[in-house]
């Protein structure tokens, strides 16, 4: 079998896929989007920073409040379709750069504000990440890290951990709210507020993004049959397949 | 020709090495002279990653002044 490295797993599995996550109703709408774009009002001097843009939503919500957002992704297509939606949508001051969030090609101090958006499950190196995160944010920046979060018991984070990665190959790790508390301090933020919110997940549409196969489309409803009755009622796992995902939004600064 | 931003320029550094970048305007390049890498500009987005760099000849390399001339 062709050996990949995680980054053209990424690619592979995003690059195809991008206008279906600049399109995404899961991705384009919620709450955590109006959060941001309350947070960032009246920053009209600010320089922002989206780790892992995707389909470019954070930008999107935050570009008309602020001075500039830079939008940064692994994937070429992603940032491709990111530049034409800013375009679309008159947001002239959305630049798009592509590159690893290991290994960031911004100054330090550059960046106002520092944001992510449901991507860290797929960074190879949290730590790695979070480090080069706040070495370009500003001294008296501040930072948004918003991702689908593990429920941290063992039993249901192996189950969640399980159907994603059947889903997508290139799904890292869901971290509990415990583990990015963890993996920020040691990164030398504070954390100042954390959102929890759960979302739903229509069956169909979360496996056509990401144009999942068939087999591994049955093996997670197969999963989701054979799993322990609290996994199922954690994640209110529907008939059609449906569920639950839990979300953290956590406000932090530098430390 | 998709031109580059020069304000956008001044904030992109090597991935690898956190130095500055000399913007090579005819070549769609992004010099990094200590890592001895040109990142490509494509379509005006410049593509930050090591993978996708280009690596310097040894003339280039003493044209930019990284190391003495052979």
């Amino acid at each position: 079998m062709e050996a990949k490295t995680h980054e053209t797993l990424v690619v592979n599995q995003f690059g195809p896929r991008a206008a279906a996550y600049v399109n995404s109703i899961t991705h384009s709408q919620g709450e955590d989007l109006i959060d941001l774009t309350a947070m960032m009002r009246d920053r009209k001097e600010t320089r922002v920073l989206d780790l892992g843009c995707g389909g470019g939503h954070a930008a999107f919500a935050v570009a008309p409040a602020v001075a500039e957002v830079v939008a940064f992704d692994l994937s070429r297509e992603m940032i491709e379709a990111v530049a034409v939606e800013a375009k679309r949508r008159g947001l002239s001051n959305i630049t798009t750069r592509q590159g690893a969030v290991e290994a960031l090609p911004f100054a330090e101090g550059e960046f106002d504000t520092v944001m992510t958006r449901f991507s860290m499950h797929h960074w190879t190196d949290l730590g790695a990440a979070l480090a080069e995160a706040r070495r370009v944010v500003k001294a008296d920046g501040s930072a948004v890290f918003i991702d689908t979060v593990s429920p941290g018991k063992p039993a249901l984070d192996t189950f969640l951990q399980a159907f994603e990665l059947l889903r997508d190959p290139s799904h890292v790790r869901n971290y509990s709210v415990a583990e990015f508390r963890a993996a920020l301090a040691a990164a030398g933020f504070e954390v100042v507020a954390i959102r929890e919110r759960r979302i739903a997940i229509a069956f169909g549409p979360w496996l056509e993004r990401m144009n999942t196969p068939a087999v591994q489309a049955e093996a997670i409803r197969a999963l989701q049959r054979l799993v322990a009755a609290p996994a199922r009622q954690h994640f209110a796992v529907a008939e059609d397949g449906s569920f639950e995902l839990d979300t953290a939004m956590i406000k932090a600064r530098p430390v | 020709m998709a031109d580059i931003d020069p304000k956008l320029l001044e904030i992109l550094v090597c991935p690898l090495t956190k130095a500055p970048l000399r913007y090579d305007r005819d070549k769609q390049e992004l010099i990094s002279i200590e890592a001895g890498l040109a990142y490509p500009i494509r379509d005006g987005i410049p593509i930050m990653l090591v993978d996708e760099a280009r690596r310097l000849d040894d003339a280039e390399e003493a044209r930019l002044g990284a190391k003495p001339a052979p």
